[in-house]
């Protein structure tokens, strides 16, 4: 995959998990400090900000197998969306999200983030299409 | 922006902790090398002693030399001459440098287990003393190789000492010829006459009293080294039973026969003292007086060769020690 | 030529055990390579890797420095006064200080902590890599702009390399201390002495040789376990223990393969 290409575009995926060994908090934060050689306070407390502006913040310091389906869709498209790409695509939100009438939740969270966020894909089987409110 | 509440929700302090053990480590690594160039010397004040000998074998670069069992120097470089010297070159602290002076001895010592060693004496610390960059011999003294060759010359000895002083020798048979021949001089027939023809050979009777009495006192020096030589051998470590123990048994038997020797000369002494008095008014030799004169001569070049065998095999000149470390 | 097959088959099972065990050495070459120009390439350093360097020292290092100290003090003074009281009986007492500096310092020491790390962190870090490679979350860390190498992999071999240095420094000294007190006892009349012994031990080459040698440990420990983790294929979690008993088994020789070539060194 190109340097490019990776800039442009991120993937929420299940099959692309969080970092097992980090926080949420952390998990975030690392995108920051690593790509802007931000420091760890700063990237802390940018990512505590996203976390907060979700009303997700009681989960910044859990990790992955203690975090609920919805809290670690949400861990992963604010990992997302700190690195600010040009597009986001959520592949198949139902194997994210299977235990949640998931496209309200996606779309109040995308709403969250409306000025974060330049452009959202969200990659769904057509038989799924029903369930999206329609445009 | 939100403030997040905790910053290091597992580590306290990781940062400091880090810190304090990487700082450590690089105190650790540079006092280590700093200590090392400074044990070995790196920043301390050094002359030249240049020590040149045939064979260096055993010494090594690194090396250092002892006076009085304390270290004054080190072997700094080695090579090999175009007149097939080996030059040492040692680097001597200054501060130690006033334990050598110009009389100061050097010899390289090798022991029967163990390395050489590098050892300097200075007999008067009242002399000037080495300058820098100073030539000296290095003399060696490998104890341990002279050991079988002298047990050989010794055993070699002992038994000619023997055959010389057994009943039917010829020192002896001489000397029972004398007694025979002085008898007869001086019994009542006096054929003294014929003992001693000319003055000339009075005078050769009287050289080879002088030559018997300065043997006697060589060979006095020799029991007196012997007897020295066996202390300082049994104050070193040859326990009982050792190689040397046999070799101080030969050297009591040396000193055994050596005595009887002197018993024996003594008596030719005595009486060719009585031979010499009798022979102011004796007009022919007898065969007899000749016989015994060559016999004692005789006797005498080979006690005198066994004494100088011995001096020189046997090395109580030099100071030698065999040691085990 | 079908009694042939069999033969066939055996060879070409062998020789595809051979490849295999071959290309596991050049994965370990390769990113040993990588790892040491990239931890010598001052863009590896950013917020983030330094605080993975920082945790890798952190659990390796520090957590384990106060049993570690305690167990290697007492493993030198026991190894200084079995060496000390052999060479008394011998007649060596002369050469005690010297034998048992050079068995502990220059030998035992730093293998023993590189295999002390090798076996605390090396395992854990192998582990820990197989399992990101099975869950694939390299390619997630990828995704989100973060280099997995330079992020996951390169800090952990510096803060590795650190660990190995710091905890071998702190045991040497630590050795260096209770020996000239095993030899000489409670006193400080014969530092010019116990010096002079130094001095003849740890002359310029046996010094960089002793670093060389630890630094290698240090890459060893790290790099080995690293090259296997990733070797691993992906989503096959059944492979984790076989990634691990691998490494283990890989950073057991290679340890040993330094220690007899910085003897060889050494010695010849």
């Amino acid at each position: 995959m190109a340097m490019a290409q990776e800039s442009e575009i991120s993937l929420i995926s299940e099959e692309l998990p969080l970092r097992a060994n980090l926080s949420v908090l952390e998990n975030i934060a690392i995108v920051p400090q690593y790509r802007q050689n931000m420091a760890y306070d700063q990237a802390a407390d940018q990512a505590w900000s996203l976390l907060v502006g979700l009303n997700r913040s009681e989960c910044a310091f859990k990790r992955d197998p203690d975090l609920s389906r919805e809290e670690r869709f949400v861990a992963k498209l604010l990992r997302a969306v700190i690195r600010s790409p040009s597009i986001i695509i959520i592949d198949r939100p139902a194997l994210l999200l299977p235990d949640t009438h998931y496209p309200p939740f996606v779309e109040a969270t995308l709403a969250a983030l409306d000025d974060k966020i330049n452009e959202c894909w969200i990659v769904d089987y057509t038989w799924n299409e029903p369930l999206y409110a329609p445009r | 922006m939100e403030r997040a509440p905790v910053r290091a929700p597992l580590i306290k302090n990781m940062e400091f902790k880090v810190g304090l053990l990487l700082v450590l480590t690089m105190i650790l690594a540079a006092g280590f090398l700093f200590y090392a160039l400074f044990a070995r010397g790196a920043f301390e004040r050094t002359q030249r002693l240049i020590l040149v000998t045939e064979n260096a074998e055993g010494v090594e670069a690194g090396m250092s030399m002892t006076y009085a069992g304390f270290p004054v120097g080190q072997v700094k470089r080695m090579n090999l001459t175009e007149q097939g010297q080996v030059r040492i070159e040692m680097a001597i602290p200054v501060k130690d440098a006033k334990w050598l002076r110009e009389t100061s001895v050097f010899t390289l010592e090798k022991s029967l287990v163990g390395g050489a060693k590098i050892r300097a004496f200075s007999t008067n610390l009242k002399d000037p003393e080495l300058q820098d960059s100073a030539e000296r011999p290095l003399y060696t003294g490998d104890a341990a190789a002279e050991i079988p060759e002298i047990l050989a010359k010794v055993k070699a000895i002992l038994a000619n000492v023997n055959d010389m002083t057994k009943g039917d020798s010829s020192i002896n048979q001489s000397l029972a010829n004398v007694k025979a021949v002085t008898e007869r001089m001086t019994g009542e027939y006096g054929v003294i006459g014929g003992v001693l023809g000319a003055p000339e050979n009075a005078r050769k009777v009287v050289q080879a009293i002088d030559h018997t009495n300065s043997l006697l006192t060589s060979l006095n020096g020799v029991s007196l080294k012997a007897d020295g030589m066996l202390g300082k051998t049994d104050q070193r470590v040859f326990g009982q039973g050792g190689v040397m123990d046999e070799a101080q048994k030969s050297v009591v038997q040396i000193n055994a026969i050596l005595g009887d020797v002197r018993e024996s000369l003594k008596k030719a002494d005595a009486i060719l003292a009585n031979g010499q008095a009798i022979s102011a008014d004796v007009k022919e030799a007898t065969t007899d007086i000749a016989t015994l004169r060559t016999e004692v001569d005789d006797s005498l070049t080979k006690v005198n060769h066994l004494i100088n065998e011995i001096n020189r095999k046997w090395p109580f000149s030099r100071d030698v020690e065999v040691k085990l470390p | 030529m079908p009694g042939m097959d069999p033969i066939i088959d055996a060879l070409t099972r062998r020789g595809a055990a051979q490849l295999a065990w071959l290309r596991g050495w050049r994965g370990f070459g390769r990113f040993a390579a990588v790892a040491i120009v990239e931890s010598l390439t001052p863009a590896t350093y950013n917020s983030a890797t330094r605080s993975v360097v920082q945790k890798q020292i952190y659990f390796t290092a520090w957590q384990i420095l106060p049993t570690f100290t305690l167990f290697s003090a007492v493993l030198s003074f026991v190894l200084i006064q079995i060496v000390v009281d052999a060479a008394r009986n011998y007649g060596f007492a002369q050469h005690a200080l010297e034998a048992s500096v050079r068995i502990l310092v220059l030998e035992i020491l730093p293998l023993l902590t590189a295999l002390f790390v090798g076996l605390r962190s090396g395992a854990a870090i192998n582990t820990e890599v197989a399992l990101m490679v099975v869950h694939n979350e390299m390619k997630a860390l990828a995704d989100s702009g973060v280099d997995p190498m330079r992020f996951e992999f390169i800090p952990r071999v510096i803060g590795g390399v650190i660990s190995v240095l710091a905890l071998t420094a702190v045991a040497s000294a630590l050795a260096l201390v209770l020996a000239y007190i095993a030899v000489y006892g409670f006193q400080v009349w014969s530092l010019s002495e116990f010096n002079r012994v130094m001095g003849n031990i740890f002359d310029i080459p046996a010094i960089a040789l002793l670093w060389a040698k630890v630094l290698a440990f240090g890459l060893a420990v790290t790099v080995i376990p690293i090259s296997e983790g990733l070797a691993a294929p992906p989503a096959k979690l059944f492979f984790v223990p076989i990634s691990v008993l691998r490494g283990m088994v890989r950073l057991f020789f290679v340890l040993m393969l330094v220690e007899v070539i910085s003897l060889v060194l050494k010695y010849i």
